[in-house]
This record gives structure tokens, sequence and C-alpha cells, in this order.
């Protein structure tokens, strides 16, 4: 909140050295809201345009650095079963990273069934290579028992991958899940675990929680542009999936959960790991009190 | 001719091996090469299928090529073609001959089995690929000789990068990737049966270095197959009245075809591989298409010949005592691919060459032993606790090389079910336990999911009331893929398992009431 308050300030500042009229558009550029909104049929604009309102990509990405992009490529399924994320708003995030200046950007995923056909069907394999990301499978020599001192995972093997990178971006897609009610981007960095992960179903919103401690993504960019609402997380049925040509950026992965979880007619609260992750203080569940700024493209 | 043939037959082998390794998803449901076509251009394959199930084996036109070849060139895919004659090749070279010893001239026996194989598959039995060359060296290379290929190399890299002395990873790394990307498989496979094919394979070729080209000279059925046509080919070899039996060509012949007997040359024991043409001092020996026909006439013994049949036939219901067969029960482990024909169709035309094990992409495809049978020896299983049936995959039927896993579109796939799914309650976590756990929900690939919850309230050891979902199977839906056994988190006996009951190739094997 710091930066909203030094934000008003110099809006503050603004009003005493200018007229009212070039006040507004100082206020509009210049105050950054927490969660963005955007709304378009096409997902490489509306994931630019969520950015760019986000204060730029450049705001996150250095010259320089290695990020990790990671979408959910966890199943062998056609993007309009939407199981996976969008293949289009991740080649933009990509070509986005580069144009910050990034020196690399990798993306990886540990699916649930085979990983060549996750990576080809999904169209995410292609798409991101095409936007000059480094796409790799998951190698399991680099998975490395981390401790995470939560209330459910006191330690567990992680991807080296992803704690060695300069800056993370997570794009998962928002869907139904049996048992945690909907998988969005807390539920992503199952990808990441190593080991016997499906054992974590035991206590799952602990457990992913507890991830949240651990692994604390730069930005969080939601794929609504195909939800799943039924039969998920991996679907194969068209009629449960609705078009809703969205998607939700922010830093609080918690919060951006929040707001996924409206799209499906339910609320942060009633996700048993967005309770605990607020309540552990990961992040949100109150966004009625956040800023969000919605934008049509 | 020495260096054409030995370039022919390395270009040949190399095909081999190439298509061997595309044999692997790249993630399409199309591997983009014919990676199965040598089996298709063998005709004891086709012969065989066609006399066992009267059925038309996929490259059933591709093999009357190799008919009409050594119809007129004589048997000159053993002696520049056939992969597994090459590998002998190789390994007989190892050994320097001595010129005194004298083979065996056990040629004979290959007939025998030939005759046993085709006698065999007119009374509906498929054995040929047991012994069948192209068969054998696939099932042998995909079961045993790759996977322990890729093993070594994979730990020996892995032990590299683990030790990371002094940066020495960084330059083996990249090498390793470039394996990876080449001559190793994804990930690593694992077979049952893999010691036991791959010592089969290794004994065949170490037979090499007690007289060379052992096997093809003495067994293998599709020589015998060959050398029966060769006698009508048109390319001969004749030997001028320059000759002074001085039987330099004797110690050099590949097959045991006695080059240096006039009278009793054995032209279909000849590979055409000219070494006697090579090596003769007088430059006596010539091949051409004028030659006249002077060849010892091929005397198998007629009470062999017949003794061969009779073992052919007796040994049908031999192989097919089975008790299952008669008790109204079905094997339950008997999972086969998705596509595979009903169990007595299946069995005549599998050749159990292991090109669907081979191209399992979850390596859930198994060699069986003695599950189905003597006569099922080496055909595919599933076995859902190493892997299970990718939903949208259907690369088995398109490698399988006589139809025994029919070719399916994904739609067709869809609808077909290799077994059901059962819960063991008293395993299931959330039915015996008390703990939430829906894994097999999870993975479950239906488009509306075959493994539905039951919401019950339970109780803990405490009295403490808990809200569970407990997971059920829907019949109708399930397709058996395996994938919730693959996956469920009770990792020894699972709590869901697949068996074969209501397998659509059966109308028997099934507990729905339809």
């Amino acid at each position: 909140m710091k930066r909203r308050e030094f934000l008003k300030l110099a809006a503050a500042a603004g009003l005493a050295s200018s007229g009212i009229g070039r006040l507004v558009n100082t206020v509009e550029a210049a105050q950054i809201p927490d969660l963005v909104v955007a709304h378009g049929s096409s997902p490489s604009n509306i994931t630019r345009a969520a950015i760019d309102t986000m204060g730029g990509i450049k705001k996150f990405i250095s010259r320089g650095d290695i990020v990790v992009v990671k979408p959910n490529i966890a199943w062998d399924r056609l993007p309009e079963h939407a199981a996976n994320t969008n293949p289009e708003v991740v080649a933009t995030v990509i070509q986005m990273c580069f144009e910050a200046g990034a020196k690399k950007v990798k993306v990886f995923d540990r699916p649930v069934n085979d990983p060549r056909r996750c990576y080809v069907q999904s169209g995410i394999g292609d798409a991101s290579k095409k936007a000059g990301a480094e796409v790799s499978f998951v190698d399991e020599r680099k998975f490395k028992e981390i401790t995470i001192k939560g209330n459910a995972l006191k330690s567990w093997p992680l991807y080296t991958e992803i704690l060695e990178a300069d800056k993370i971006i997570n794009i998962p897609i928002a869907k139904h899940h049996g048992l945690s009610k909907l998988t969005m981007s807390m539920k992503n960095w199952m990808g990441v675990m190593g080991g016997r992960r499906s054992s974590i179903h035991q206590r799952i919103d602990e457990s992913l929680a507890d991830l949240g401690i651990i692994i604390k993504p730069t930005l969080t960019i939601l794929d609504a542009v195909r939800i799943l609402t039924g039969n998920g997380p991996q679907g194969g049925d068209i009629a449960d999936v609705k078009k809703l040509d969205t998607v939700i950026v922010g830093v609080d992965q918690v919060a951006v959960d929040s707001y996924g979880a409206t799209l499906f007619g339910m609320k942060g609260s009633d996700l048993g790991y967005l309770k605990i992750a607020d309540k552990m203080g990961l992040g949100r569940t109150d966004i009625e009190r956040l800023m969000i700024k919605k934008i049509n493209i | 001719m020495k260096n054409l043939r030995r370039i022919t037959q390395g270009l040949f082998l190399l095909v081999f091996i190439f298509l061997f390794l595309q044999t692997e998803s790249k993630g399409r449901d199309e591997l983009g090469y014919p990676v199965k076509i040598f089996l298709d251009f063998d005709p004891l394959i086709s012969i065989t299928t066609l006399l066992s199930n009267h059925s038309v084996a996929e490259g059933f036109y591709l093999s009357i090529i190799t008919i009409i070849a050594t119809l007129l060139l004589g048997r000159v895919f053993c002696g520049w073609v056939c992969p597994l004659g090459t590998l002998n090749n190789i390994i007989g070279s190892l050994k320097k001959y001595n010129p005194k010893t004298k083979p065996l001239n056990w040629h004979k026996i290959k007939y025998y089995i030939l005759i046993f194989l085709i006698t065999s598959s007119v009374f509906t039995l498929q054995l040929s690929g047991i012994l069948d060359p192209l068969s054998l060296l696939i099932r042998s290379f995909s079961v045993s000789i790759y996977p322990i290929f890729n093993y070594s190399v994979s730990a020996f890299f892995d032990a590299i990068y683990n030790l990371n002395i002094s940066g020495l990873s960084s330059i083996s790394e990249p090498v390793f990737s470039v394996l990876k990307k080449t001559l190793l498989s994804f990930q690593q496979p694992f077979y049952l049966q893999a010691a036991f094919v791959g010592g089969i394979f290794i004994f065949i070729l170490g037979l090499n270095l007690f007289e060379k080209r052992f096997w093809c000279r003495y067994f293998c059925p599709l020589g015998a197959l060959l050398g029966i046509l060769s006698r009508f080919s048109i390319l001969k070899r004749s030997v001028s009245e320059g000759c002074n039996s001085c039987g330099a060509c004797g110690s050099v012949c590949q097959g045991n075809a006695s080059p240096d007997q006039k009278e009793k040359w054995r032209d279909a024991e000849c590979y055409y591989c000219w070494n006697c043409d090579d090596i003769c001092p007088q430059n006596a020996v010539s091949f051409g298409f004028k030659g006249r026909k002077a060849s010892a006439s091929m005397d198998l013994g007629r009470r062999r010949v017949v003794t061969s049949m009779i073992t052919g036939i007796s040994v049908l219901p031999f192989l097919r005592q089975n008790p299952f067969l008669n008790s109204g029960h079905y094997k339950q482990d008997l999972i086969r691919p998705p596509g595979s024909l009903e169990e007595k169709d299946f069995l005549q035309k599998c050749v159990k060459c292991g090109e669907c094990m081979k191209v399992c992409i979850t390596n859930g495809l198994q060699p069986t032993f003695l599950e189905a049978g003597f006569e099922g020896i080496w055909s595919p299983i599933l076995v859902p606790r190493i892997g299970y049936c990718e939903y949208r995959c259907t690369l088995c039927g398109q490698v399988c090389p006589t139809g025994a896993i029919k070719k399916l579109d994904l739609k067709e796939k869809a609808k077909i079910k290799i077994g059901l799914a059962m819960i063991d309650k008293g395993r299931c976590l959330p039915h015996a336990h008390a703990t939430p756990c829906i894994v097999c929900e999870e993975v479950c690939p239906t488009p509306k999911k075959a493994i539905w919850f039951e919401k019950t309230k339970v109780r803990d050891r405490n009295r403490k009331e808990i809200l569970i979902q407990q997971p059920r199977v829907d019949l109708d839906l399930c397709i058996g893929c395996g994938i919730c056994e693959t996956k469920c988190p009770v990792v020894d006996k699972p709590a869901i398992y697949v068996t074969s009951i209501g397998e659509s190739r059966s109308k028997e094997n099934q507990v729905l009431l339809k």
C-alpha cells in the first residue's frame, strides 16, 4: 500500500502544479490497481493490455533477468478443452518479458499425462518456442528437498529451476476441481512439486497454502479466456467449457484466485486454501476492498 | 562387390535403427515415419497370418515385393538387407575362422522349423514371430537391448551430474542433451522379461563366434522360406572351367552353401554375398543371369518333413491346454491394448514383435510370460501399475504389423473399453480411513468422469464427524484405461485397479447386463 500512498501524494503534488484537466489524466495513468481484469476477443491483446495497466512489464521484469513462466500444461487436451493454459496468453507474456530485456525465459511443467503429448496437444510447447522461450521437460534430477515448515508440508522436493529464477510469472487457467473446488494459481504450483505429490490431496488446502510460503511469483496472470466449469481439472467435454475472453492480472496470487472464484459464482473464502493463505498472511481474499480495474479491449 | 554389399547392409541397418528410434511419440498422434516397414516386407509374417487367421497383414502387398525379388535374385535379402543378418555378420567377423574346421551343416533344421511354423499356422497358431528374424530383432531391441543401452548411458551421465567435480557436468550435460534428443529414449523404459528376451538375443549373436551366421544358416525360418523361393531365381552363380578346386571359396562362404564342392553346391543357402567371387584366385566364379542350374537338389527327407508337420499340428492342442478356456472365467490381468481383436483372433495375428510395447508412451504395455498361455508368450498386456493407456493416444494400433491391434481414430478409441476399474474399499483412503483423496477421479480422462463421488459423513477415531468424498466407479463410463490404478497414491497394492472384465472385444467377459 506504500506505493499507492506515494502515488496519491504524487497526484496531490500534481494538483498543486497543474490544471484539473491534466490531473485526471495523470491519476488515471499513474494509479496502479491491485488487480486488472481485461476482457476482449483477442487473448493476446487482453493479456498485453492487462499487464500494461498493471504498470507495464518493465515494472516486473528487468534487463538480464532469467524468468520462469509457468503455465498449466498438465493434461493431454486441446486448447478448446480448457484444461491447460491458453497458448496465446503464454506466448504474449513471453514476448513481453523479452521486450523488457529478459535474458532467458524458461517454460516447463510436470504434467499428469505424458509430457510430450501435453506440451504438443496444448499448443503451449510450440507457441512458447516460437516466442523465443526455452521449453524443457522436467528433469527429475533437478528436484531438491526444500524445507517449508508449513502446516501440512514440512519439506518437499521442489524444482530447482523455479527457486533459482530471477523472476517467476505464474499463468494458470481457471477451472473446476473435484477436491479443491477450483484450481487456479495457487494450485498451479503442484507442477513444480517432485516426488509423490498426489498424496498432498489428503490435506490439500493446507498443503497448497504451504507452497505459498516458498514460491513467491512476481506476477500472476489468470487465464479465463475459456474456463472449465465441470469434470475438472482435465475436462474433455466442450459442453463444460465457458468462453469468458478474460484475463486477470495481479501481484497477490490469493487475490487473483479470489477474483477467479467469482467467475464460478463463488468467493475466495469459499475455497479452503485461499482462506488459509489469507490467514497466513500470504495474500488477501477480501477483494471488495482492493482496487480492481476492469478494461475492455 | 564386398564393399558395395557392406555399404548396403550398413545402410539398411541404419535405416532399421533409425526407424526403431522413431518408434516413439513426439507428442503428436502420428509418428510420421513408417516404423514397421521392415515387418511389412516380411513374407513369413504375411503368409503365416494369412494361414492362421485368413486375414491379410497390413504389409501383405509389400511382402510380395520381397517374394518377387527373391524369385528373381535369390536370397539377397539375407545377404544384403536383413538387419539381424548384418548384426550376425558383424559379430561373426570378430572371430578368426580356422579354415580346417568343418561347418555343422545343419542347414536343414531351418526348413523343418519353417514347415513346423507353416503347418501350425494352418491350424490357427501364430508362432512365426517368435523366430522370425525381424520380429525377433525388434522385440529384443524394444524389450531388452535398447532399455539396457539407455539405462547404461543415462546412469553414466547421471553419475557425472551427481558428482559434479570441478564443472565436469558442464561438458557432459550438453553431450547428454544431444544424446537425449537423438539416441536415448524420452524416459527410461523398463520391461518384464527384459533379461530373458535379451539373453536369448545375446545367445543368438554369440552363436556367431561358434560358426559364422549360425542363426541365419541353421535356424532362421524366413531364411528357409526365401531359400525355397531362391531355387527358382534367375540370378545364378556359375563356376567356369578354370576352377581348380583350391577350396578358397569354402572358407569365406557366409551361408552354408558349399561353394567349393561343385556338385554339392546348395544355391538355396547362398546369400549372394559375392565372397566366393571376390576371393577366387582363378577368377572362375561369376554371378549372372545366364547361369545354368547346377546345384544339389534340396533333399529334406520325407520322414523329417512329415515329422515337422506332425509337430506343427500336435503342438496346437499342447499349447491350448488352458483351463481358463473352459471355465467360463477370464484372466483378470489379461488387459489387451485398445483395438485388440477378440482373444482367439488376437493370438492368431499377434507376432510378438514388440512394436506396440516400444511405442507405448507410458511403458504400460508389457510382454506377457505365461499370462496368455504358452501360445501368447511375449504378446502385449497393459500392466496399469507400470503405465496406463493414454486416453487420446492411438499409437499401438498404428504400429501393429498384422492388425492384431486395430488402427483406431480418436472417436473410436474413446468408446473402446479395455477393462474396468474396481475399488478396493478396504484400502481406499476415503472409504476405509476417512482420509480425503480424489486422485483417481482427478486423473479419470472420460469427458464425463467415470469416477464420481458419493459425499458421505463419516467419523474418525475420535468420533469427529467428517464430510468426505468417496469415489465410485460408473461401470458404463469406465473404459479401463488404468490411469487411476497407475496414479493411485496407495503405492504398493492399489486401492483401485483395472481388470479385463468389460472389455469391448469380448462378448462373454462382461459384468453388466447389456
